[in-house]
């Protein structure tokens, strides 16, 4: 799994890459929790180019969520494709996550 | 006349080794004429089942098997997942129908964890999980729509 940083007018965008599945967990979740440990806890997760994802990987969005709003911050998805949109959706998840086709009005959202 | 055929996989009790099935499921769900997305949902009951295997049933530990049989028959795909470690409450399985109901205003309900076996519902027509003799095995199958190539007819 790859993960691109970058920061725009202090929200962090975060793009994932590749399969976000158990083995992945550990690095994934660790490096996003410190990415809003370190920043302002907003934070844009674009997951355009992931292809594939399981309940572990929702258990790194929600616990990246919670501590986003630890610091009065959120989290915005990005760019869902149609497999892991669904999964959101089964799951019910998009009913604490704000989902967005386009990074400016997640950028909106944040700020 | 129509023949069931069926594959065994079996893998470490390690999470990398988990894509090997994606890969596997991926390749022999081509011999049907399902469409990528029902794939994509067959493919992730088998993640979700094996990720129990592997992190409930062997408590994470490495160096357990973990074996999944894929059943192809026309008109039908069957998958069992075994282990041979600490077997599920099957309590868990009948519980799972009540999908987690998440509410952004209520912390409480911000659970990172506890999906996979509705997952594993939603994604399957049928769910059963027995534990015999020390081994578990949680079967799951799925109505083909359509028969395809080389589905088994």
């Amino acid at each position: 799994m790859v993960l691109t940083h970058r920061n725009v007018d202090g929200i962090d965008i975060v793009a994932l890459a590749g399969r976000l599945v158990m083995a992945d967990v550990p690095q994934v979740r660790q490096r996003l929790l410190a990415v809003v440990e370190q920043g302002q806890g907003k934070l844009a997760l674009d997951l355009a180019e992931v292809s594939f994802m399981d309940s572990s990987g929702l258990s790194v969005l929600v616990s990246v969520f919670k501590a986003a709003r630890l610091k009065n911050g959120d989290v915005a998805l990005l760019r869902l494709n149609p497999t892991v949109r669904s999964l959101i959706e089964l799951t019910r998840l998009h009913q604490i996550f704000a989902i967005f086709d386009d990074e400016a009005a997640a950028l909106a959202r944040l700020r | 006349m129509a023949m069931t055929r069926t594959i065994s996989l079996a893998i470490d009790s390690r999470p990398e080794c988990i894509e090997l099935l994606s890969h596997a499921l991926r390749g022999l769900c081509g011999l049907t004429a399902l469409p990528s997305v029902e794939i994509a949902e067959i493919e992730l009951a088998m993640v979700e089942a094996v990720n129990n295997a592997v992190e409930h049933a062997y408590r994470g530990e490495p160096g357990h098997r973990v074996v999944v049989e894929l059943h192809l028959s026309p008109g039908h795909l069957g998958l069992a997942v075994r282990d041979r470690g600490e077997p599920m409450d099957p309590g868990q399985l009948a519980g799972s129908t009540e999908t987690l109901k998440p509410d952004r205003a209520d912390p409480a309900t911000w659970h990172p964890r506890g999906r996979g076996l509705a997952i594993i519902r939603s994604c399957m027509d049928s769910v059963e999980y027995q534990a015999r003799n020390g081994v578990n095995v949680l079967a799951m199958s799925r109505k083909l729509d359509r028969t395809g190539p080389g589905s088994g007819s």
